[in-house]
């Protein structure tokens, strides 16, 4: 097969891509004088996808929650009885996957023996093995990492933030599920998922590091097995989900020093993707930082005031279908920082943004995206979720420069509603 | 590869270059022997300096510096190795061939670092009183959320526990006495004594001209008086007695087990490179026993991993359980421990621990706050060891030198997080 080849004059990086004849999309991305090669072999299935219509088929499947998570814990069994971890070992790859909300990947790093490692990558998620035997040992094994998540209050104060801002949309649901939920799977369900979602050509295959292309081509080629690409998409079925929150507060008691909070906004401006998604994340990203950064009045105020310390973080979350903003942080008074933010956000309304704090922290979320360049990992994570939502990260300046300060102003008044606000807390007991 | 200038007797300007990477990173360390008197003191530090200096007055003056240079970030704290209290100040910015309009982003960034280091605000014989309410507060919050996260306050319990009397004992923010204890004159006199008195490493990992700016460094001290200092040292010998076990109770629904073992190698020593691979068989990740047993087989635990504190040669083992499951997953630890005594280590685990170790080394070379943070250690222990060097001694590694670094492991303390009620 042949690969296209893109550029970008300005990061000086380059992207090989192309569609293999069994659906799998492939990108591969040299980076000259890196030590690490990373590859992750990734399929567009997260938690939020309990619901499907399978290609050819005309009744809805519905299946336990978690068991994307579930799976991608079962995808280390081999039919030989062998462990995968003891392939890449040999290796000396360094294997990993992780379940996220929209997507499920399988991914090494290594510094030697790169082919040899992709070979095992690729042919184990191709080849599942379940038994309801070793289905019924993981329950033991997953439901240990559920109680460990049960103690997290960072992990909990963002569930419960996702559970005040959705009413319906699965986003807020575990990714793991619950000890209940996961106690439903066997085996069947499983091959079920499989056979839908690891459908070659619902998955990509990205490859980084000091490789290369056409040597990484030649393995990947003939790593591929037999695949029957869907002609049609997969069918996901989510909630209809409503304009409004669920509720505004939320709080829980756990062992904590003194109280974690996270507030944040319900995006409704939804339900797009590519280059139109990537612009509003420009904006967002442009906004948070102008309005809750290190450098701005909130920041200042609440901090000055004792109400926050070191550890207070605002960030935007996108995905096609939903969005948010989150600030999170420590404080013995959640409940008037809260007031204090809604505050802030009125009078911004009043007198509308800096045009200095624009130009000024357009220049950092510049020095951000050439950041992300860095780190191979990171790199492959960020391009793939955004492949998902088909956004070409290599498009990332044309975006960029067409932002402009209308652009911003514009998106603050249709984000910080006030109705869509919402206050997670968690308290010590 | 690494370049080193001396600026004066106690500073030296350590340079990386690491060009394929897109940013610069430029770190400050100021090296102080960990006590009980300081740690307060030390910890609280390098959060009032950083809320302003002759440079830039406040904290909005030094965000505003920052995003101007691209959102360049600037990071401090204090970081543990060993006894060696590290007053660490971390920066980084894009590199100036990627700045739009052929800025000198590194130099700015220099200045701003050496004005906070060297420059703080002085008032009335003190530092700014305000900064220093502030940052009391905030550094008392650090201390006392340690228990948020039970994974990693278990792991420090143990370690409380086993090196209690040592230096090692001593939290690396101090305590949240030591911090009321403190004023603004009372720490700044403090800052005037270690900024002289100390050893401080600079590095810069990126691109970068590293004689301008040793000279620069040079312009922001040379007026200063410094006093020849050495770096800390460290004893990794043990307490003689009993094996300590501890329980807390605490309103949590998976217990944590911490077990906390003395080396008696020294990173120093040749039997260090055994002593690495055989922490990762026992517990260096997928390849292990732990994982392989605890995970794998038994089902216990979710995590099961050991680690190697290389300053003070201890090996910390930590998984989160049931809590009716201690005495098998206490058991199932030490079994595999004596396991790997015994000579009991396949070829598939001794191999896949020697390539873990060197694919995680050859890592290091994509990372710049990694490798800082490698180097940073080395001149610590006063080793210099590069890492091909690094991975020449592990390649050399046999099962008899794994088994023999595994025989000076001895078990000293048993940590255990439980729920309340004595479950």
């Amino acid at each position: 097969m042949q690969l296209t080849k893109k550029e970008n004059k300005i990061t000086e990086e380059q992207i090989y891509f192309g569609t293999h004849e069994s659906g799998l999309n492939i990108y591969i991305m040299p980076k000259r004088g890196y030590k690490k090669t990373y590859a992750v072999f990734a399929t567009k299935y997260g938690s939020v996808d309990s619901k499907f219509i399978v290609p050819g088929e005309d009744t809805v499947t519905e299946v336990p929650d978690g068991i994307a998570h579930f799976l991608e814990h079962k995808m280390f069994d081999q039919p030989d009885g062998s462990n995968v971890f003891d392939r890449f070992a040999k290796y000396g790859g360094n294997a990993n996957a992780f379940t996220s909300f929209n997507m499920t990947a399988y991914l090494f790093s290594a510094t030697s023996n790169v082919y040899n490692n992709l070979e095992t990558l690729l042919n184990y998620v191709q080849s599942p093995y379940f038994t309801d035997e070793s289905v019924q040992k993981e329950q033991g094994i997953i439901g240990q990492e559920i109680r460990m998540y049960d103690d997290n209050a960072n992990w909990k104060v963002f569930f419960n933030f996702l559970g005040c801002l959705y009413q319906k949309n699965p986003v807020k649901l575990e990714i793991a599920g619950t000890i209940d939920s996961i106690s439903k799977i066997d085996s069947k369900l499983l091959y079920r998922c499989y056979n839908t979602f690891y459908n070659l050509s619902n998955m990509t295959l990205f490859v980084i590091g000091d490789i290369d292309v056409e040597e990484t081509l030649k393995v990947i080629e003939s790593n591929i097995l037999k695949n029957e690409p869907f002609k049609e998409e997969i069918k996901r079925i989510y909630p209809e989900e409503p304009k409004e929150i669920a509720k505004a507060y939320v709080e829980q008691k756990l062992s904590v020093a003194m109280p974690i909070f996270m507030m944040g906004f319900k995006d409704t401006d939804t339900g797009y993707n590519g280059n139109r998604l990537l612009k509003k994340n420009i904006e967002m990203s442009i906004l948070i930082e102008m309005l809750f950064g290190r450098g701005s009045e909130v920041y200042k105020e609440l901090y000055e005031q004792g109400l926050i310390n070191e550890r207070f973080d605002a960030e935007y979350n996108m995905q096609p279908d939903y969005a948010y903003t989150a600030i999170e942080g420590e404080s013995n008074d959640p409940q008037k920082v809260y007031d204090i933010i809604l505050k802030k956000i009125r009078s911004v309304r009043e007198k509308g943004l800096s045009k200095d704090d624009f130009e000024r922290i357009k220049k950092v979320v510049w020095g951000d995206y050439i950041r992300t360049h860095n780190d191979v990992e990171d790199y492959a994570h960020s391009f793939l979720s955004l492949i998902f939502m088909d956004v070409d990260y290599f498009d990332y300046y044309d975006v960029y420069k067409a932002v402009t300060f209308e652009d911003v102003a514009k998106r603050f008044d249709a984000h910080f509603d006030e109705k869509n606000a919402v206050l997670s807390v968690i308290n010590p007991v | 590869m690494i370049n080193t200038i001396k600026i004066n007797s106690n500073i030296s300007l350590h340079y990386i270059p690491m060009q394929k990477l897109k940013t610069t990173s430029l770190g400050l360390y100021i090296h102080r022997d960990l006590t009980a008197e300081e740690a307060s003191k030390n910890g609280l530090i390098p959060y009032v300096l950083k809320r302003g200096c002759k440079l830039c007055k406040d904290s909005g003056e030094i965000a505003r510096y920052l995003e101007n240079l691209y959102g360049a970030s600037m990071d401090a704290g204090v970081l543990k190795k060993g006894e060696d209290q590290i007053l660490g100040f971390n920066f980084e910015s894009i590199s100036d061939k990627y700045a739009p309009q052929g800025e000198k982003l590194l130099y700015a960034l220099t200045d701003l670092l050496l004005s906070v280091v060297f420059e703080p605000i002085v008032e009335n014989g003190g530092f700014r009183a305000e900064f220093v309410e502030q940052e009391k507060r905030n550094v008392k919050d650090m201390i006392q959320s340690l228990v948020n996260d039970k994974r990693s306050y278990a792991s420090w319990r143990c370690v409380e526990e086993m090196c209690k009397g040592e230096p090692m004992g001593v939290y690396k923010m101090g305590t949240v006495d030591g911090v009321d204890a403190v004023d603004e004159k009372s720490l700044y006199e403090h800052y005037k004594r270690i900024i002289t008195s100390s050893v401080i490493d600079i590095f810069i990992c990126g691109d970068a001209d590293d004689a301008q700016i040793a000279e620069k460094i040079r312009s922001y001290t040379d007026k200063i008086q410094f006093s020849e200092a050495i770096y800390p040292k460290v004893d990794i010998r043990g307490q003689k007695g009993e094996i300590k076990r501890i329980r807390d109770e605490m309103d949590v629904t998976q217990g944590k087990l911490s077990i906390g073992f003395r080396t008696n190698i020294k990173a120093t020593e040749k039997e260090y490179w055994g002593l690495m691979v055989a922490n990762s068989i026992f517990g260096g990740g997928a390849h292990s026993k732990l994982f392989n047993n605890v995970r794998e087989k038994l089902s216990l635990a979710y995590y099961a991993s050991s680690q190697l504190e290389k300053f003070k040669g201890l090996m910390l083992v930590n998984s989160g359980i049931e809590f009716e499951n201690f005495e098998k997953a206490y058991d199932e630890t030490l079994l595999q421990l004596e396991s790997i005594k015994k000579g009991e280590i396949s070829e598939k685990e001794f191999q896949s621990s020697i390539s873990a170790i060197l694919n995680a080394l050859e890592s290091y070379y994509d990372n710049q706050r990694y490798m800082e943070d490698l180097y940073l250690g080395e001149n610590i222990l006063g080793n210099k060891y590069d890492i091909e060097y690094m991975k020449e001694q592990v390649k050399k590694v046999t099962v008899a030198d794994v088994v023999a670094a595994a025989n000076k492991i001895e078990l000293d303390t048993v940590y255990f997080l439980a729920g309340k009620g004595g479950k």
